[in-house]
């Protein structure tokens, strides 16, 4: 049990071989819960030919049975009763399904040292108030999803003022307003404290350029920030327009390239990855992330694009340790990266099932265009 | 968004709209019918700008990839000489001979539909059937439909603006009842795309003398007697597996095999695996494309493990692809993406099997040596299929075709008896 506390507590997070000890015991430790707790884990795992003596080096984790984001929508998983749950959370599902997945005490008192210590890494943790432009969902009791949940807690990054909501719930349904946003921050401008916006990346680019047709930009502190979070879905398709989306917040809100920072996890794998100042995602020490080739699922060496495995003891409540997840990825040695950390870091290319997806270059973002979001 | 008066308008103005529909559809109902010529003539004109090239920055700004591919399999829907035949096939004589007095074919009047979402420009078709029926459409869209049907109705009513009047179509959620209900209202008639719950949904919102027509979720299945050595029709079956992914109603999910021996079910997998897979392959060359068929394969897999123990099921892995050979006989939804479901079911139990799921059949792709085929056909349209085609060409379409068993013009207009 102490394994997860042990990596999750530890005082490097991007040290990657110096953590893979602690990284594989507490792996060995939630696998063996999930055996133990979960009957269809144990059903998968007999299935799959797997059991724990095979987990003797960190290199033996693509052995760990790995479950798709799509098992976990049509199944309710969990490896405890609901009552010993911190909480229920699902995913914003696009087409109408979406993952349940279960939080357990232990889980969220892993997650706190992680998450202030990456905020804390990246410059996330201020002590300084700040006015929060939330352009996501306001929290409503009818709403489970991670990222409401994960919006909102990023408001308590910096002391909060107050927030203003872009989707408000109405009578049952969220409207969008972001004219109001865009209204609440040019009250934001004039405050003698900075401003903060926490956006989903599709909404921003929507919202910023709404503001330029109808001529308005504001000047916010320059201790301003903007925090990207939500869908990956969002993400790659924002890979495209990643400069123009830089150039636009430096136009309309005179927020730098520098203050963007972007978040992604799933509720399947809340891991806090964060951006660098060169916007790589280099993955810490609490995951670990195979890329598989896409008609064997065989691990792929390093620079070679597949499907995105990641694999994370973090959870008790769900067996979640290794998420097939729907995206195609790349994943290149953290050297390649002139922010100077060693770690490796994860860019995703696009979603399965697109047929565009030619190649792994990064020319290949080009065609994610036609994705969703932007 | 809402497509109204030939333009696009923000969601803002529905509730005027709302209020003002009805005096603009009574106005409309007062003025010139509208004539299955002038649609046909509407259509021709949009074809050749289709084949002239001239939409195909639209249909890469709005259409899915694919698009392409799809539109030239449907273009010769829109030729004016097949559409004159579909109207003559399915409407037949108007006003035949009768020993008194004489009848007229009219519009219902005013059509709601309810369109669905899982292929391209059906939103599209269903309106233009409404409309060479000379009935007023309202379309309610599917969840993520981009703006395709927005823009082929802007086309149309470009091309004909006698047609404007006659297309609306709201981008309203399902779950917007009121807004559907005062839409139902309106209508002489609903006609309701999609499953149970739309249809079960849409039987609540319309009102007692609204004429329901719905075209509800179907099965399709394969029916193989006597396969050995017909490898070209097997792979035109493979082929036909991965390409519509077991999306379309037409679609096949069980594959019957006409024997009672488990033993022939698993040669039959054992050799029809290779070729699904070399499919397979085929269709799902790019890498997005291959990922998602692993990813939907593996899914099968653990599935079949988790959800399946215990039921002695024998399931045959491929790269992309898979087969399931079960013990029941129940034709049900197959994993989808390239995973079809193997049964036996011998001739003999074809009606009492396939009867449990009536209601729900419609095409089956049928396999077997031309002298059995009399028989097998007779069996099959009585267990209650409407469409029976060779294996592989379970999801073309062919000129004339009915609609789940339906002649669906013939819905959308009433007889008017003149008794004068």
């Amino acid at each position: 049990m102490l394994a997860r506390q042990r990596l999750f507590w530890l005082s490097k997070p991007y040290d990657l071989p110096g953590s893979d000890a602690r990284f594989l015991r507490a792996v060995r430790d939630n696998c063996a819960y999930h055996l133990d707790h979960c009957p269809e884990y144990r059903a998968l795992a007999r299935g799959l030919g797997f059991d724990l003596s095979q987990l003797e080096t960190i290199g033996d984790l693509k052995r760990l049975p790995m479950l798709p984001t799509l098992f976990f929508k049509r199944h309710a998983l969990s490896s405890m009763p609901k009552w010993r749950m911190a909480m229920y959370v699902t995913s914003s599902g696009t087409s109408g399904s979406f993952s349940q997945v279960g939080f357990d005490w232990g889980c969220i008192l892993a997650e706190v040292p992680m998450i202030l210590k990456l905020g804390f890494l990246h410059g996330l943790v201020s002590p300084v108030p700040a006015n929060y432009a939330v352009l996501g969902y306001r929290p409503n009791k009818n709403n489970r999803t991670g990222v409401t949940r994960t919006m909102y807690g990023l408001t308590w990054f910096a002391p909060p003022l107050r927030r203003a909501y872009a989707l408000h719930y109405r009578d049952g349904a969220y409207v969008p307003d972001l004219d109001g946003t865009a209204k609440a921050l040019e009250r934001f401008a004039r405050s003698p404290f900075p401003t903060r916006i926490i956006a989903f990346p599709s909404y921003l680019w929507f919202g910023l350029r709404r503001m330029e047709e109808l001529g308005l930009s504001v000047k916010l502190r320059p201790d301003s920030k903007i925090i990207l979070a939500g869908g990956w879905k969002q993400h790659y398709a924002q890979e495209v327009e990643k400069p123009r989306l830089y150039a636009l917040a430096e136009r309309v809100l005179g927020i730098g390239e520098e203050n963007i920072h972007e978040l992604f996890g799933a509720v399947e794998h809340p891991i806090f990855y964060n951006t660098c100042k060169c916007h790589h995602f280099h993955v810490p020490a609490y995951a670990r992330v195979l890329i598989r080739d896409v008609n064997t699922l065989e691990p792929l060496p390093m620079g070679q694009a597949g499907l995105v495995n990641l694999i994370s003891p973090l959870m008790n409540a769900t067996p979640t340790l290794s998420v097939a997840t729907d995206d195609l990825g790349v994943l290149e040695p953290g050297e390649k990266c002139p922010c100077g950390c060693k770690a490796p870091y994860l860019t995703i290319l696009g979603r399965v099932g697109l047929r565009d997806i030619t190649t792994c270059a990064a020319g290949a973002a080009e065609l994610l265009g036609e994705g969703e979001g932007l | 968004m809402i497509f109204a008066e030939g333009a696009l308008r923000p969601d803002s103005q529905l509730p005027a709209l709302l209020d003002s529909l009805e005096d603009k559809l009574t106005d409309t109902l007062a003025g010139p019918p509208l004539e299955a010529e002038t649609v046909i003539s509407a259509l021709a004109r949009l074809g050749e700008r289709l084949d002239r090239g001239e939409l195909d920055g639209l249909i890469a700004q709005y259409a899915p990839a694919g698009a392409r591919e799809w539109l030239d399999e449907v273009r010769w829907m829109l030729r004016p000489e097949l559409l004159r035949q579909k109207l003559a096939i399915e409407l037949g004589d108007a006003s035949p001979a009768r020993p008194f007095g004489r009848a007229e074919r009219c519009p219902l009047g005013v059509l709601l539909h309810v369109a669905p979402g899982n292929m391209e420009g059906l939103p599209a078709f269903t309106a233009l059937e409404g409309l060479l029926t000379g009935n007023i459409n309202l379309l309610k869209l599917p969840r993520g439909d981009r703006g395709l049907t927005f823009a082929v109705l802007s086309l149309l009513v470009e091309t004909e603006p006698a047609l404007t009047p006659f297309l609306y179509a709201f981008d309203v959620p399902s779950g917007d009842r009121d807004t559907l209900k005062k839409l139902a209202a309106l209508a002489d008639g609903v006609v309701t795309w999609g499953g149970d719950g739309a249809v079960s949904a849409m039987r609540e919102l319309a009102g007692p003398g609204c004429k329901l027509i719905e075209w509800g979720h179907r099965l399709g299945f394969a029916y193989l007697s006597g396969w050995e050595g017909r490898t070209g029709e097997l792979e035109a079956l493979a082929e036909h597996i991965v390409t519509t992914n077991g999306l379309l109603c037409s679609s096949c999910q069980v594959i019957y095999l006409d024997t009672e021996d488990f033993g022939e079910g698993k040669r039959f997998c054992n050799g029809f695996l290779p070729i699904l897979e070399r499919a397979s392959a085929v269709r799902n060359a790019a890498p997005g494309a291959a990922a998602q068929a692993t990813l939907y394969a593996y899914e099968t897999f653990l599935e079949h493990i988790a959800d399946r123990d215990g039921l002695d099921e024998v399931m045959f892995r491929g790269t992309g692809c898979s087969l399931t050979l079960r013990r029941d006989r129940a034709l049900e939804l197959s994993p989808l993406y390239g995973n079809a479901l193997v049964k036996c079911l011998p001739r003999s139990q074809i009606i009492p099997v396939l009867r449990r799921a009536r209601g729900r059949l419609q095409t089956v792709g049928l396999l077997c040596p031309p002298e059995r085929r009399e028989e097998l056909v007779r069996l099959l349209s009585r267990a209650g299929v409407t469409r029976i085609t060779p294996a592989g060409q379970m999801s073309a379409s062919f000129p004339g075709e009915g609609h789940d068993g339906e002649y669906p013009l013939r819905r959308y207009c009433r007889v008017v008896d003149l008794a004068l």
